[in-house]
């Protein structure tokens, strides 16, 4: 079986592993001709990452048949952040079946694998009633407004406008976003929206990414999951899915 | 005490957080049993509280159950009724060890054996009419559904995972397989590690889970064919097991012959035995279906209540866990699964 990946530069895969590592320890991930993907959830199963890398991302893109492969999240991260912006990373399997990562064609590093998991993670089937797209910037610069006061987010969309609030021991916010406001792109929604959804999740991931992707879009529905997706430049799509919280 | 079927079953590592939503029966004489001979004193006897009446099951209950409460998970105890009159001989050889257990136990005492007396102590362990009371009445403050199953507690547990009422049964022992729990999750505990018996050392111990369906094809048999190797190797209802006959030999014998009748060099050994009703234990279900259990929210006050104000416990660390986990509880949020 044949499988080699080489990437233009390190940032996609640093946004990628960084993303994967705020919800497990152990990733299993699929490189089949199309590209690769991952998905996977927290143990809680609380949120999803759905990632698809595809083959027209790389500079270089080779595979013949369906490989799954497992890795620490941290023992390849560990040596990902010591690749440089520009580096070219390529990624492989060596034949005593270890993963095989060369950075610019000189440093090659064999990490173990562990076994993969063999089970298939389904996606929430939700519609979603609303949505916004925003500068990812902006919707962390939220994300953190809300966080001074509160452990959880909710947000209420209604026509073009969206309210997002918390409250906790210290106080409380309430933040309003109309779709056309700077750095925002659309707000819509077919009906109106309440849900809240635990910062604990959402601020790691939208860190995790930071700078790889420039836009957000994020809909959901009534107190149903939140599904966000970011736009990172090579990368076809990070889905991330988060359930909401129980209502107390 | 339980079967030794661990040479052939697959084991999954897990984690409790990923039970987060899920009901989880729990063999309730198991986890009770547990606590009392493993949490005690440096002398190896049980806490107790001021009048000297045994406090080693409320604490384990009291922190594990805050544990399971504060990541999500739905705990139902399951508790023995009475137990077929086939244990009669398991119960009367536990009984004996337990009286030969005290003798020692003095004796270490007298000759001033602290590591000698804990170690008798502990395998003391007796449980008594009260501390089940005592037990249901500390779940109910915490709002945790109590099952009360027509005989082995143990048989109940895994039925309800078949019945879909619970996503697994917690107990050490693999018995639960020879009920044909769907999953059975081992060392569902709070921390993650435990003290081996007699030893100073702790050692890791991480949650794991054993589906029936996967031991069963795997090895490529029926559950009657299971039960059957359950037998051979010695169930809790023929301690003994057969003459010679561990976990690999009974496997291969069963799926050399298919079933006990067949296997010519045990006739002898099976003829003592009541085979058919130690069989009909393991595969028949349980008579009575239990309501669908409900969870409440804790009642701080009344654990408060009961635990500092009558049995002894400290009421500052009472308050601290409890009000860790109305944190815990306030931040919990839906699973996934509810959408796929």
């Amino acid at each position: 079986m044949v499988f080699k990946a080489e990437t233009a530069g390190s940032d996609d895969l640093k946004a990628i592993i960084s993303a994967v590592s705020t919800l497990v320890d152990e990733a299993t991930f699929v490189a089949s001709a199309e590209g690769i993907t991952f998905r996977g959830m927290d143990p809680s199963h609380v949120a999803l990452i759905d990632i698809s890398w595809p083959n027209s991302a790389f500079e270089k893109y080779e595979c013949d048949g369906d490989i799954r492969f497992g890795v620490k999240i941290d023992e390849l991260g560990r040596l990902i952040k010591r690749v440089g912006k520009k580096d070219k990373i390529e990624i492989g399997i060596s034949d005593d079946n270890k993963l095989l990562v060369t950075i610019s064609g000189t440093k090659k590093y064999k990490i173990r694998m562990i076994e993969s998991s063999s089970s298939e993670t389904p996606l929430p089937k939700v519609t979603y009633d609303a949505k916004m797209v925003m500068d990812l910037q902006n919707f962390d610069r939220i994300l953190g407004d809300i966080d001074v006061v509160s452990e959880y987010l909710t947000v209420t969309t209604k026509g073009s406008k969206s309210v997002f609030s918390g409250k906790g021991d210290s106080g409380e916010v309430s933040l309003d976003v109309k779709g056309g406001d700077e750095g925002v792109r659309e707000i819509t929604a077919s009906a109106e929206s309440t849900a809240t959804y635990s910062l604990e999740y959402l601020n790691p991931i939208t860190k995790a990414i930071g700078s790889a992707a420039e836009d957000i879009t994020c809909e959901y529905s009534e107190s149903k999951p939140l599904r966000l997706e970011f736009k990172v430049s090579n990368i076809g799509r990070i889905h991330f899915y988060l359930a909401p919280r129980v209502d107390s | 005490m339980g079967l030794d079927l661990k040479p052939l079953v697959t084991r999954e590592k897990t984690s409790i957080e990923s039970f987060m939503s899920r009901v989880v029966a729990i063999d309730a004489y198991n986890a009770l049993y547990q606590f009392v001979s493993s949490i005690r004193g440096a002398d190896g006897a049980p806490l107790a509280d001021t009048r000297g009446r045994m406090t080693s099951h409320l604490a384990g209950l009291f922190y594990r159950n805050i544990k399971f409460l504060s990541l999500g998970v739905k705990p139902v105890y399951v508790f023995d009724g009475k137990p077929p009159s086939l244990k009669a001989t398991e119960i009367e050889r536990r009984r004996a060890a337990k009286k030969d257990a005290a003798i020692k136990y003095e004796k270490a005492i007298r000759q001033g054996d602290a590591a000698g007396a804990k170690k008798y102590a502990q395998q003391t362990t007796v449980m008594h009419d009260d501390m089940i009371a005592e037990s249901k009445k500390l779940l109910g403050f915490f709002g945790i559904p109590c099952v009360q199953a027509p005989a082995d507690g143990e048989a109940m547990a895994a039925y309800m995972t078949t019945t879909g009422q619970a996503y697994a049964a917690a107990s050490q022992d693999y018995d639960s397989i020879l009920f044909g729990a769907t999953r059975l999750v081992r060392n569902f505990s709070s921390s993650g590690r435990r003290k081996l018996p007699n030893r100073n050392t702790y050692i890791d111990v991480e949650v794991e889970t054993i589906r029936t369906q996967a031991v069963l094809d795997m090895h490529k048999i029926t559950r009657e064919q299971l039960v059957d190797i359950g037998i051979l190797i010695g169930t809790d209802f023929n301690p003994d097991g057969f003459r010679r006959i561990g976990p690999k030999t009974a496997i291969k014998l069963i799926k050399e012959h298919g079933k006990l009748e067949d296997i010519k060099g045990v006739s002898d050994e099976l003829a003592k035995i009541d085979y058919k009703a130690i069989r009909d234990i393991f595969l028949s279900k349980p008579t009575v279906d239990e309501p669908r259990p409900e969870w409440a929210k804790p009642d701080a006050g009344a654990i408060i209540e009961y635990l500092a104000g009558e049995r002894s416990f400290s009421r500052d660390r009472l308050e601290a866990s409890l009000s860790r986990l109305k944190k815990a509880q306030e931040k919990q949020s839906h699973n996934l699964d509810n959408w796929f």
